[in-house]
């Protein structure tokens, strides 16, 4: 008796709770359009560099943001709106957009996160890339190099270079902890650094490393 | 944060623990200071010619990402058509 009667008061309490933090019809669109709406530009180039499709980007911001308005009560005011309609996006993508993707699967993205899957990493000094020939390029140049890379690998740089998140907020976007988003991130930009040597070889460049590598 | 370029004559050219100071210098970069980062950071490019040139490449990477990658104009009917969906979802 004594245990019905506990769980029924911790029943009401977090029933009130839910009750308190429902927003009224007004506050939802408050906070949708003034939060969430003015993240459609970076929402929309996200959903663009993971699809790599006008149409296919659309369906995924609009599905975010659909998501985004049913589920308004789990989002906190004051909180980062940014970074929670960016989970949403992602978490729709690996959901529902790779299954159904036209595009072949990334047989890469396994291959390289089976092999990549730690948190250790060797740095290395690349000396033979020149700060000066990356601030060269142009920049078709950088977008290819960054739309060549695996999707994840891609997402990391994407989400910090581009849109400026924390490792705080990337580890809670992509649901890994942040030594993993600091690995991930520091491999993307290597992998980044081989296409940009090859540009900067291919377009004569000033590079240290004088052989002639002819493969790019 | 514009760095002290002074000539190289005076650093090493092998750089000891060139894991830890690397990453050091890529989460400075990326905004994720440490305690007292800064100082290490700033005598390691003064010191260090592997961690200076890192330093450098590394920091150009981020500004060309920032600033040179191309982006997509939001198609003009995007906001009004999810507008319209939620309008048809209430």
């Amino acid at each position: 008796m004594l245990r019905y009667n506990l769980s029924q008061s911790l029943l009401l309490k977090l029933m009130s709770e839910v009750q308190r933090r429902k927003y009224s019809q007004e506050e939802k669109n408050t906070i949708f359009d003034g939060e969430f709406m003015p993240h459609i530009d970076s929402m929309y180039n996200f959903a663009y560099r993971l699809t790599f499709d006008e149409d296919d980007a659309k369906d995924l911001v609009q599905d975010t943001y659909l998501k985004a308005y049913r589920f308004i009560n789990s989002f906190e005011q004051g909180t980062n709106a940014k970074a929670w309609l960016f989970r949403i996006l992602k978490n729709s993508f690996i959901n529902e957009y790779r299954k159904k993707s036209k595009q072949p699967t990334k047989v890469d993205y396994q291959e390289v996160e089976t092999y990549y899957n730690s948190d250790d990493v060797d740095y290395q000094s690349t000396t033979d890339l020149r700060a000066e020939s990356v601030k060269d390029m142009l920049g078709d140049e950088i977008s290819n190099a960054l739309n060549s890379l695996a999707v994840d690998f891609r997402t990391v740089i994407i989400l910090c270079d581009l849109e400026g998140f924390t490792y705080e907020e990337m580890a809670k976007i992509l649901d890994i902890p942040i030594g993993t988003v600091r690995s991930r991130l520091h491999r993307a930009r290597n992998l980044l650094k081989d296409k940009l040597r090859g540009y900067a070889q291919n377009m004569g460049y000033n590079t240290e490393g004088e052989e002639e590598e002819a493969e790019f | 944060m514009e760095m002290n370029t002074e000539s190289a004559g005076e650093r090493k050219l092998q750089c000891s623990d060139v894991t830890k100071c690397f990453e050091l210098l890529e989460s400075i970069l990326d905004g994720d200071m440490i305690q007292g980062g800064k100082e290490i950071m700033n005598d390691k490019l003064a010191k260090c010619q592997p961690c200076f040139e890192h330093y450098h490449l590394e920091q150009a990477i981020r500004e060309v990402l920032k600033t040179k990658c191309t982006k997509q104009p939001v198609p003009s009917e995007l906001s009004d058509s999810i507008r319209q969906k939620i309008q048809d979802i209430l």
